[in-house]
């Protein structure tokens, strides 16, 4: 099957190929480079380039694949190898990791993101517990290159086995914050507000608390790049859902970008029976995307295969939400049900940054209740919210009380996978 | 032990682990691996740590070892391979059988349910408190819908009821006549007669029509005709003429006289002659203070009452407060008259007190001291002879106690049975000891807790036999007592019975009847009678029954096919013996899933204190409990491996938080003085270590 590496797999525009239709290509070759905002992109096999067309390079990878590849030229500047390498930030955003890198923080500090709060998705946890060095080595290099005297590891206090690996391997300068299990505990401002009890202003990117934050996955680019000079050519991804041999998560750990999600979907025990949609990324963020045209970016955390959705033609109100599913998602989702969308409103917490949806305070709800009449006065008669734990807990304790059944976009996966239900929070 | 290769295609997803020493290159087979029904009592002693990554048996049939290893070595794909891909699908059982039934995917008409097709019952909450789903009464559980075909399209998130399947309009068809009776519990009951035994019941009030609750099948609320509420019926009542004797003396008559009971000096030995096995007898009078003094094992312990009016179990009883009549006895060789346990030793360390079946801290006891033939303890002629003699004296006090002067009354009260029709009706089964010699009983005497008029159930087969409540506390059984005097039930015990009491006097249930089953002592007679009384079950259509039994071990056998023969009548059962550690059941069967243990002792062992793991008062709340549970369809959650003490300790605290009401727990062992028999053998290692 042909690998299709695409052009834009980071925050910024398309890359530009420098390869031509019919030329062969070495695995961890550059193949294209950005132009303005964006990330270097390698070929992950060795073979011919088949066909490029306008968002992608399809490569008829050779019948033999070596795990070799090319490797990046060697570098005295650390940022120099990262930026070669075509890191970008590997839980999801994709913002090109040289330039977030680019900074002095001699008075600040690196925060290693290892809070894996897509709940459905497992290998960066899977990582840390059986390779933490990999990642400890990548803080220390991004320590070195911002010049931060220090920094954190936040991670979900309930992922008690990474700790224990993690600790076993730290230095006086890095310390771990343990984080509550909730959603959307892995989001940048909210780890910042976790660690120094103070909310940024969604405009705010953290170099002005002093601070970057990195994914775990990233880090261990950021290791590789450095130590093995290896361009970012392969992908750890979950692969997870309504499979043959059970729900149990796949960890796939570097995958060739560009690789077939029905590839890997079908070497994890092949979808059972009927299925609703393929989710690429987590079950919050994610996007469902076509079975046939999905494949593994710089950016995918995983590939979740969901029971169908139930069927409820009647009137229903989207309550949209910035951490989780936007309107279009939302609008897919009800969609897929067969139900009538009557309204949508968005969470008060939103606001605009430059065409981002952000939220003011991930993870601390601002009320619902308005928003549920809303939709209510709309004609609704169920709704569909994609809201965070806290958010969500709201809206329970409002909509069922005016009568409104709730769905949360994110049932059909947690049923799938027998993962509690974003409902109310537990009273502790 | 190996397992065959029948076993190993059933038990495919069972772990494996190799039974014994198996060699590399050797192809796997089923004769290799350990029986997978036998790892939780290897884990428990050590001798297996089962790894997480272990394969399954149907992985290693087949496969090759790569490396020789030892007995009860888990299987990995380390040391094997060739290992073949499971399809686990194939293997799906049903869980929580009990929980309402949910589609998980939306279904078309025609389609069968499938137990996949469930949604996990983790969801319901937060489905229920979202408004998704409504798990009214209406709802079948999942057990209930699997297998069964819709009759229409139906949603996802849908809770199945019985009107979207196939079949029910067709089974109520069949049905001649359906009546509705509304009962003072607040239960709806639906009767269908020439049905098929269904028994339909659901809470009333709840709106719409009644739904089954066994079944799945709805009933036609038009046909139904409501009932007038029924009132309690009184059926018989009993008398207790209480009289209170402070002391006992030997003298030329037997009489009372105030407060002093005479025994007649030539009573023994006139007893001693009626009876041919009998060598030696004598009468000891036991005060308060002489509590410490030595006893041969304890044979029974007897209220001494007799009958002013009326048969026994109704009219007037009259009963002497303050004495008690032990019997005691060897043969000639000094052998104790007991099997399997026995209480001889200091009096004051080897009693229970207090328990129903026990003296009470304070009484007199009128001791007999009864001396047979050598080596007639074991046959039952020789304890019989025992308890005959000692009833010869009784029965000359009983005499004296009808002659007693009406004066002499200190308390009169009055036990009423009443029969609760509407409420659950309930039968009480006791099974009693009779494989013969002291494992015996005498039913249904003249005089309570007599032996004339009364047959052994032995000579009676063993058959089960109905007796009315009134019967048991009247002391219609003269119990020959002693299989371990820690779980026997002695004639006082029937006399006291709380569970008979409680269960009377309960106002919720409608306590039926009281049956007496044997013991016997060879199996296929076990199943005999086992089978007399289910058919006696079946036609009393109670709503529940609880089976009691006394002792532990050869009894087990009945009391577990007891359980069965009523279980399997749909009848909800309670089964209620001394279990713990050293009487744990040595056979069971599905029916057998709400046990109540009577262990009271510290240790869960038979420590020959007498009484002491009888059923006693808090037993009866917890029985009585645990039947109405198990009637209302509530979950019985299951035991853990080993017995545990806060099993009933979280038992009698949740009852006494749904009620409100403080359980009385008895004392047990501790309370006493150390027995011989604790310090030198089941106490011995704790107290060497300290």
């Amino acid at each position: 099957m042909d690998i299709s590496i695409l052009l834009r797999q980071h925050v910024g525009g398309p890359c530009k190929p420098i390869v031509s239709e019919g030329e062969e290509v070495k695995r961890g070759q550059l193949i294209a480079v950005p132009e303005g905002l964006g990330a270097n992109i390698h070929s992950s096999v060795s073979g011919k380039v088949k066909k490029i067309v306008e968002d992608r390079i399809l490569i008829q990878p050779d019948g033999e694949q070596s795990p070799d590849y090319i490797k990046i030229d060697e570098h005295d500047n650390l940022l120099e190898s990262i930026k070669a390498a075509g890191i970008t930030g590997a839980g999801g955003a994709g913002f090109p990791t040289h330039i977030k890198l680019d900074a002095d923080l001699k008075d600040g500090c690196v925060i290693a993101n290892c809070v894996e709060c897509e709940t459905a998705l497992h290998h960066n946890i899977r990582l840390l517990e059986e390779d933490p060095q990999l990642v400890i080595k990548g803080i220390q290099y991004a320590m070195e290159v911002t010049k931060a005297p220090r920094a954190y590891i936040a991670i979900k206090e309930k992922n008690t086995q990474a700790i224990d690996a993690l600790e076993k391997h730290l230095l006086d300068n890095i310390g771990i914050k343990k984080l509550k299990d909730i959603y959307p505990m892995g989001e940048e401002r909210a780890i910042i507000h976790a660690i120094f009890d103070q909310w940024l202003e969604p405009t705010q990117l953290p170099l002005e608390a002093d601070c970057v934050v990195l994914n775990t996955e990233t880090l261990a680019n950021i290791t590789m790049a450095i130590e093995d000079r290896k361009p970012v050519i392969d992908k750890d991804i979950t692969i997870i859902g309504q499979l043959n041999g059970g729900k149990e998560p796949h960890i796939l750990f570097q995958v060739p970008i560009g690789t077939p999600i029905k590839e890997l979907i079908e070497r994890c025990g092949g979808i059972h029976g009927e299925y609703g949609e393929i989710i690429i990324g987590g079950p919050y963020t994610g996007k469902a995307e076509d079975l046939d045209t999905a494949v593994v970016t710089k950016m995918s955390g995983g590939a979740i295969v969901t029971i169908p959705f139930p069927k409820y033609e009647g009137p229903v109100g989207l309550l949209a939400c910035a951490c989780a599913a936007d309107e279009a998602r939302l609008r897919d989702v009800a969609g897929k049900m067969g139900a009538q969308v009557t309204g949508v409103v968005e969470c008060k917490n939103i606001v605009d940054v430059r065409g981002a949806k952000k939220c003011k305070t991930p993870g601390d709800c601002p009320g619902q209740a308005e928003k549920v009449i809303e939709l209510k006065r709309s004609g609704a008669e169920r709704i569909i919210i994609s809201n965070c734990s806290d958010c969500s807990n709201t809206v329970m304790c409002c909509a069922p009380k005016m009568g409104i059944p709730v769905y949360h976009h994110t049932d059909h996966v947690f049923r799938t996978l027998d993962y509690t239900l974003t409902r109310r929070l537990p009273m502790d | 032990m190996s397992i065959t290769a029948e076993q190993a295609m059933e038990m495919k997803s069972e772990l494996a682990v190799v039974c014994c020493r198996i060699e590399e290159g050797v192809v796997i087979e089923a004769e290799h691996l350990e029986d997978p029904s036998i790892f939780p009592d290897l884990v428990d002693s050590g001798l297996l740590d089962i790894p997480a990554d272990c394969l399954k048996i149907g992985e290693v049939i087949g496969a090759k070892m790569t490396k020789t290893v030892d007995s009860l070595t888990p299987l990995t794909l380390d040391i094997v391979e060739g290992t073949i891909k499971l399809e686990e699908d194939e293997h799906v059982e049903l869980e929580d059988e009990d929980e309402k039934a949910v589609l998980k995917f939306n279904k078309g008409e025609g389609e069968i349910i499938a137990i996949e097709d469930l949604e996990n019952p983790m969801h319901f909450d937060k489905l229920t408190d979202s408004l998704l789903i409504d798990l009214n009464d209406k709802v079948l559980s999942r057990k209930e819908a699997v297998g069964k075909k819709l009759t229409r399209d139906v949603e996802a998130l849908t809770p199945i009821t019985p009107d979207m399947l196939e079949g029910y309009e067709a089974i109520v068809e069949e049905t001649d006549k359906v009546y509705q009776r509304a009962a003072n519990d607040g239960i709806l009951r639906i009767k269908i007669d020439e049905g098929k035994g269904i028994d339909i019941e659901v809470p009333l009030g709840m709106g719409g029509t009644p739904v089954a609750r066994e079944v799945p099948f709805k009933a036609k609320e038009k046909e139904a005709v409501v009932e007038e509420k029924e009132e309690e019926k009184v059926v018989r009542k009993l008398t207790r003429k209480h009289f209170q004797i402070d002391q006992v003396k030997l003298g030329t008559e037997t009489l009372i006289d105030g407060t002093t009971l005479y025994i007649r000096e030539d009573a023994c030995k006139d007893a001693i002659e009626t009876e041919k096995l009998v060598t030696d007898m004598k009468i000891d009078i036991i005060t308060p203070d002489k509590y410490d003094e030595y006893s041969n094992t304890i044979m029974d312990v007897q209220p001494i009452a007799t009958k002013e009016e009326g048969q026994l179990g109704e009219g007037i009883t009259r009963v002497i407060d303050g004495v008690v009549v032990l019997v005691t006895g060897t043969d000639e060789n000094g052998v104790q008259i007991g099997e399997f346990g026995s209480s001889e030793g200091r009096l004051e360390r080897n009693i229970m007190w207090g328990r129903p079946g026990s003296p009470d801290k304070g009484e007199i006891f009128i001791k007999t001291d009864v001396t047979i033939k050598e080596g007639t303890g074991m046959e039952r002629p020789g304890p019989m002879a025992v308890h005959k003699a000692t009833d010869m004296v009784v029965q000359e006090i009983r005499e004296a106690l009808k002659e007693a002067d009406e004066d002499l009354i200190v308390n009169t009260d009055e036990l009423v049975q009443k029969r609760r029709p509407g409420k659950k009706k309930v039968v009480i089964i006791k099974e009693i000891m009779g494989q013969g010699a002291m494992h015996d009983n005498y039913l249904l005497p003249v005089e309570p807790v007599g032996t004339l008029g009364a047959k052994a159930n032995v000579d009676l087969g063993n058959v089960p036999i109905m007796v009315s409540p009134l019967q048991v506390l009247d002391g219609c059984v003269h119990a020959l007592t002693c299989i371990g005097p820690a779980s026997k039930e002695t004639s006082r015990h029937y006399w006291r019975e709380p569970l008979v009491l409680e269960a009377m006097n309960d106002e919720e249930i409608d306590l039926a009847g009281v049956i007496f089953v044997g013991s016997p002592q060879i199996n296929s007679e076990k199943y005999y009678v086992s089978e007399l009384l289910g058919m006696i079950v079946e036609s009393m259509d109670v709503d529940g029954a609880i089976i009691t039994t006394e002792g532990f071990g050869n009894n087990h056998v009945d009391f577990a096919s007891h359980i069965e023969q009523v279980g399997k009548r749909d009848v909800p059962v309670v089964g209620v013996t001394y279990a713990a550690v050293q009487g744990q059941l040595v056979v069971g069967n599905e029916y057998m899933d709400a046990m109540i243990d009577l262990n009271k002792s510290r240790q869960g062992i038979e420590n020959e204190i007498l009484g002491n793991n009888c059923l006693a008062y808090e037993d009866a709340i917890r029985i009585l409990y645990m039947l109405k549970a198990k009637m209302a369809g509530e979950e019985i959650v299951a035991p853990e491996r080993s017995w545990k003490p806060e099993v009933k300790s979280n038992n009698i605290d949740l009852i006494e938080k749904a009620t409100g009401k403080e359980i009385e727990i008895a004392p047990n062992e501790t309370s006493l003085k150390m027995s011989k028999k604790r310090r030198e053998i089941y106490e011995k290692d704790e107290i060497e270590e300290n």
